[in-house]
């Protein structure tokens, strides 16, 4: 692949998804069944991960150009985030090819504009620059928007996406008005950059100003908040997640959440990841913590309540934003490197194991209903898993690994976050505690669609729900089911996977490949040049 | 097999049918039992993974079923049926292990998930060995008994059932406590389907009530755990979950006091004690049968068995400083769950609550840490599951003819259904504890136990008193029960032609009734074999409580080899306690505990 891409190597996966996005523009014009752009879109992203996934091994070390080195990582935190990426967007996609038929709001351009954002979230879990970031937010949040929008004949649709669209943009300006303040603290743009003129206190150009600093870092920490739905910024959320087409809806909750957390990682770990910074009483870890708490409450409590289960999904995942959060507060609160790191792995897992739940029940939500006859409350469940029970399965352990119930994958993340937590100490311990009630809280409303699904049989005249038809939707449920209970059951590998990305942002040797003695020279090589720096990372590597 | 008259009903003319199916299944029900009881002598020695199999069937089996057509419902009988004997019989081997040391037997301990420590180890000790052969044993009974009630979902309800099999096995054996969260939430879905599909009429409110009290405590344990690791971790430089490993973490006083809370809190909601118990009458009435059978014979046992096995030995200190407390509270179970039983109309409800005051004794038993008391304790287990399970299948049985469980629609039963009053009469007598039947012996020795223990310090008497007239409060309640079902006039029309048991009901409570006797009559073959495993948990736990926590800072124990601590010859006051007489259970006997006891 060296050979094929030369220099280009190491941004692989992006080039690939950028071609493959033009060549669907094209093949939409000519194209007469707009699902076999699903399966065809579906293709080149499963593609692109595992393209991704073929640059595992030489990550850091690959030949970078110098036009892209500046602004884009290349280390194994963004293959990482491409291959979670890439699996949600792709079973997205496979989702939109069974559901966009069956509700005749069939047109190519939904899969050309997932690819696209898929393109702006990948890069913008590579941005190595406050410029990268926005540039990359926004050509995320863009292609969002617009899917939010696609169902235009629908008031529902339209005012989601408004309301999306507007918030989104003062979120946007709000982490530009940010990254502004760090610049005129720090007079640099770049993570590296500014981790240095942070911790020396001195820009290169005259003293740093931390209070500016500070400011900038809120207002970084608020405006990528709102993308990942923590709450208090979590407003849009229900309705956007409610006006947008399932698939969309799957989409924003697995691909933009998950995008806004890499980069959310990459900018506290890698800029702000001194220690003084980050872990001290008034630094970024404490506001985090904060911010994971009431996102914790307010997303399972607000949840509980409702009564439309794509609503309840909607809350759901934000509640699912407290967990990550909650990972990635217990990182910043310890300071010695494995701990750490070995928190920030958890939240990688959990955001690869939420990806693959979240499609899961969301699938599950598209194929209880058919054209005009949509599950949207509870009610539209009942019965349904004694009339189509592979659906019902599919839902069901969908919502039992949100739930967090072993073994799935949902619990293996939930059990490793939760570890990182009680592992950080001190008041740490009490939000882990806090956490799992809430966890217990959760457990009422998902078991409600499993109530609704296999316990009770619909009212007499009651319009139901039918179920659709459709490969494509069973082939996305299929493949989802798989990774949840693997990665339930058997979930070494991945977490593997989530360790080498982590250690390697931080600059750590990766113990599973000090263990394995043929990789070990990568391992002690990458350790050389990072210089086990503490949130150097690969970006010092590359550098 | 159980199915047997299904497929020959149509045929042929149907009493002639019925009685040939009926020879037919009560056959192979006796050869069934005989191949159980035969397997040891017969069968070539233990395999080492034998607890690897024993998970491993029924999760086969379960996944097998899946594979069945849902029409083919006398298929995924016979099938399910199949698999648990196989398993029953597998359990047999059991008994080839060596169960003279504490140490654990047919232990296999490998990595699952290597980088963060966690281990799949099982192995079985005195303590959960009856307990594992109780769940081989009841599980078929529960399930075979459903047969006769449950027509819809059949497979459905196999599933769940097998599952809940490898749920209940595995949390019994592992060894890692990730293991063992991993097996405790698995029993929960199933018993939750259980109770929430097939149950009564408020059955999702009782099963939501179920999952979420269990998973509220379950969760809390699991942040306890994942402190315990952590703490581990910072001590030693390596994770790990391994019991073993966690026992030489000593915290502090502090920390284990919280911890052994949130351990307590998990165990105590399912055993369930005194203030947390309100969702077993919910979750039992509503309960199917087999659901009711399955809940009080084994998922209750779990409580009980997690303080033994793990919050116990894990925070000696906590454990002794607030035992007693946990002991009043068991105590106060015992007297409100008799009394409330006393005045329940619902037959269901009544033995619902006399699960209460019946855990209370088991609970009891273990806060007096007496070698008597804990045996009692662990007896009483089995106990309970053995009686209270043929309770709760009488009552379906009952419930099945006539559709109502209220005590003021019955009387004068004892004409019409003799056999039944008879096996009623048995199984009551048993719960309520009478001399011959196996109840007498587990109460006995926790009242002696608890008579004798120092744990509970000065009030010793007291408890004792109280649990005491808990024993003849269940008199009381369940001769109260009895009374209004079996005697005085005949005066309900329904009520007089009633079928007495049929051979599929009198195949399920058969070996009940036998074990009941069994128990009775020869409880040291039961006895014998916890008592090392007993004697070696009590040396440890003393020793454990009465270690220096003056400074007060968190140290790793050395570790020691667990086989090694199995004799304890070298702890008199534990060997003392240990060594029982083996003749009759008497005053000697009690005497011969306070004495021993230091």
């Amino acid at each position: 692949m060296i050979a094929l891409f030369g220099e280009w190597v190491a941004v692989a996966p992006l080039i690939l998804l950028a071609i493959a996005g033009l060549v669907m523009l094209l093949v939409d014009a000519f194209v007469e069944d707009h699902a076999q752009l699903a399966l065809f879109s579906a293709a080149i992203l499963g593609g692109t991960a595992l393209v991704a996934w073929s640059l595992w091994d030489g990550a850091g070390t690959l030949p970078v150009t110098p036009l892209v080195s500046d602004f884009l990582a290349t280390d194994r935190f963004a293959l990482f985030g491409d291959i979670t990426l890439c699996v949600g967007a792709a079973l997205s996609c496979l989702l939109a090819g069974g559901y966009l038929r069956e509700h005749k709001i069939e047109r190519g351009e939904f899969y050309v504009l997932v690819v696209w954002s898929t393109f702006g979230a990948m890069a913008l879990g590579r941005a190595t620059d406050l410029l990268a970031v926005f540039v990359t937010l926004e050509t995320l949040s863009l292609g969002t928007y617009a899917l939010v929008a696609f169902r235009r004949h629908s008031p529902r649709s339209v005012e989601g996406a408004m309301k999306y669209f507007l918030l989104g943009s003062f979120a946007s300006a709000i982490l530009l008005f940010g990254a502004a303040l760090l610049y005129g603290a720090t007079v640099h743009t770049d993570f590296v950059g500014i981790r240095d003129a942070l911790r020396s206190g001195d820009t290169g150009d005259g003293p740093t100003d931390m209070r500016l600093a500070i400011l900038g870092i809120a207002l970084v920490l608020i405006g990528l908040g709102f993308k990942v739905s923590a709450a208090p910024f979590h407003m849009w959320t229900p309705d956007a997640y409610e006006g947008a087409n399932t698939p969309a809806t799957t989409y924003m909750a697995v691909v933009v959440k998950t995008g806004a957390l890499l980069v959310l990682v990459r900018i506290f770990f890698v800029a702000f990841g001194d220690e003084v910074v980050a872990s001290e009483g008034s630094g970024w870890a404490s506001a985090v913590a904060g911010l994971a708490a009431i996102t914790l409450v307010v997303g399972n409590i607000a949840a509980l309540v409702q009564k439309n289960v794509k609503r309840m999904l909607a809350y759901s995942s934000i509640a699912h934003a407290g967990f990550l959060l909650l990972g990635m507060a217990a990182a910043g609160q310890v300071e010695e490197g494995r701990l750490k790191t070995e928190a920030l792995s958890a939240v990688l897992f959990y955001a690869l194991s939420y990806t693959v739940s979240k499609v899961l029940a969301f699938g599950g939500l598209i194929a209880a209903g058919s054209h005009g006859k949509e599950a949207v409350t509870y009610e539209d469940l009942a019965g349904l898993g004694r009339r189509r029970p592979l659906v019902g399965a599919a839902f069901s352990l969908g919502v039992l690994s949100l739930m967090g119930f072993p073994p799935t994958a949902g619990f293996f993340g939930k059990y490793w976050v939760i570890s990182a937590t009680v592992d950080a100490g001190g008041w740490m311990v009490w939000l882990a505690v806090l956490a799992v009630l809430m966890s217990a809280v959760g457990a009422y409303y998902y078991l409600k669609v499993i109530v609704f699904l296999f316990m009770k049989q619909p009212e007499a005249n009651a319009p139901v729900a039918v179920p659709m038809r459709s490969g494509y939707v069973m082939s996305a449920l299929f493949i989802a089911s798989y990774f949840v209970v693997f990665m339930g059951v058997a979930p070494a590998s991945y977490v593997r996977l989530a360790q080498g990305a982590s250690y390697q942002l931080a600059g750590l040797p990766d113990p599973n490949e000090v263990a394995a003695p043929g990789s070990s020279e990568d391992a002690t090589e990458h350790d050389g040049e990072a210089g086990g720096e503490a949130g150097a990372g690969a970006v010092a590597a590359i550098d | 097999m159980s199915s047997v008259q299904d497929t020959h009903g149509a045929s042929v003319s149907p009493a002639a049918a019925t009685s040939r199916a009926a020879r037919i299944e009560i056959l192979l029900a006796i050869g069934v039992a005989g191949i159980f009881l035969l397997w040891p002598s017969w069968a070539p020695p233990a395999p080492t993974n034998l607890l690897t199999l024993l998970l491993a069937v029924p999760a086969l089996g379960a996944l097998g079923v899946l594979f069945i057509p849902r029409q083919w419902t006398a298929v995924i009988r016979r099938f399910s049926l199949a698999v648990m004997v196989l398993e029953l019989w597998i359990s047999a081997w059991l008994f080839d292990g060596d169960f003279g040391t504490s140490a654990y037997q047919f232990a296999q301990d490998s990595a699952w998930i290597p980088s963060l420590g966690i281990r799949y180890a099982v192995g079985v000790d005195g303590i959960s060995y009856w307990l594992v052969l109780l769940t081989t044993v009841i599980t078929p009974i529960g399930l075979y008994v459903s047969f006769n009630s449950i027509s819809t979902k059949v497979k459905e309800y196999a599933f769940s059932f097998l599952l809940l099999e490898v749920g209940m096995v595995g949390a019994f054996v592992a060894l890692d406590l990730f293991l063992f969260y991993v097996f405790w939430e698995l029993m929960l879905l199933p018993m939750y389907l259980i109770i929430g599909i097939w149950g009564g009429k408020d059955r999702i409110y009782a099963a939501v009530k179920f999952f979420i009290y269990t998973m509220t405590g379950g969760l809390l344990m699991l942040v306890a755990i994942l402190y315990l690791v952590s703490q581990y971790h910072a001590l030693s430089g390596e994770y790990s979950f391994a019991l073993a490993d966690m026992l030489r973490v000593q915290l502090t006083q502090v920390e284990q006091i919280w911890l052994f809370v949130a351990f307590a809190f998990a165990f105590a909601i399912k055993v369930p004690m005194f203030p947390v118990h309100t969702w077993l009458p919910d979750a039992h009435v509503q309960a199917p049968t087999g659901g009711s059978v399955i809940l009080a014979a084994i998922l209750l046992k779990f409580g009980c068995y997690g303080f033994l096995r793990f919050a116990m030995p894990l925070f000696p200190y906590a454990s002794h400083l607030l035992g007693p407390t946990l002991a009043v509270f068991a105590v106060i179970g015992i007297i409100y769950g008799a009394t409330n039983s006393w005045v329940q109309r619902d037959l269901k409800k009544l033995v619902a609550y006399s699960s209460v005051a019946h855990l209370g004794f088991v609970m009891l038993g273990i806060f007096s840490i007496t070698g008597s008391g804990i045996e009692g304790a662990i007896l009483q287990m089995v106990n309970h599951g053995v009686s209270t399970g043929a309770l709760f299948i009488l009552v379906g049985i009952i419930y099945e003819r006539l559709h109502t469980r209220d005590l003021a629609d019955y009387g004068g039963l004892a004409t019409p259904m003799p056999i039944y009053a008879t096996l009623f009469v048995i199984a009551t007598m048993s719960s309520i504890g009478l001399p011959g039947l196996n109840g007498f012996v587990g109460e006995f020795m926790i009242l002696s136990g608890s008579l004798a223990s120092e744990e509970l310090s000065v009030w010793q008497t007291m408890f004792a008193l109280f649990a005491t007239s808990g024993v003849i409060l269940a008199a009381v309640y369940l001769l109260h029960a009895v009374l209004r079902m079996f005697w005085g006039p005949l005066d309900k029309k329904a009520n007089e032609r009633l079928p007495d048991i049929n051979h599929r009901e009198a195949i399920a409570l058969a070996p009940l009734v036998f074990l009941m006797f069994w128990i009775g009559l020869f409880p040291n073959t039961l006895l014998a074999s916890m008592r090392p495993s007993v004697a070696d948990f009590i040396s440890r736990y003393d020793a454990g409580w009465r270690e220096s926590y003056a400074h007060d800072a968190q140290r790793l124990r050395p570790a020691d080899a667990p086989s090694d601590a199995g004799t304890a010859d070298d702890d008199v006051g534990a060997t003392a306690r240990a060594a029982q007489p083996e003749g009759p259970l008497g005053a000697d006997h009690v005497l011969a505990l306070a004495g021993g006891s230091k």
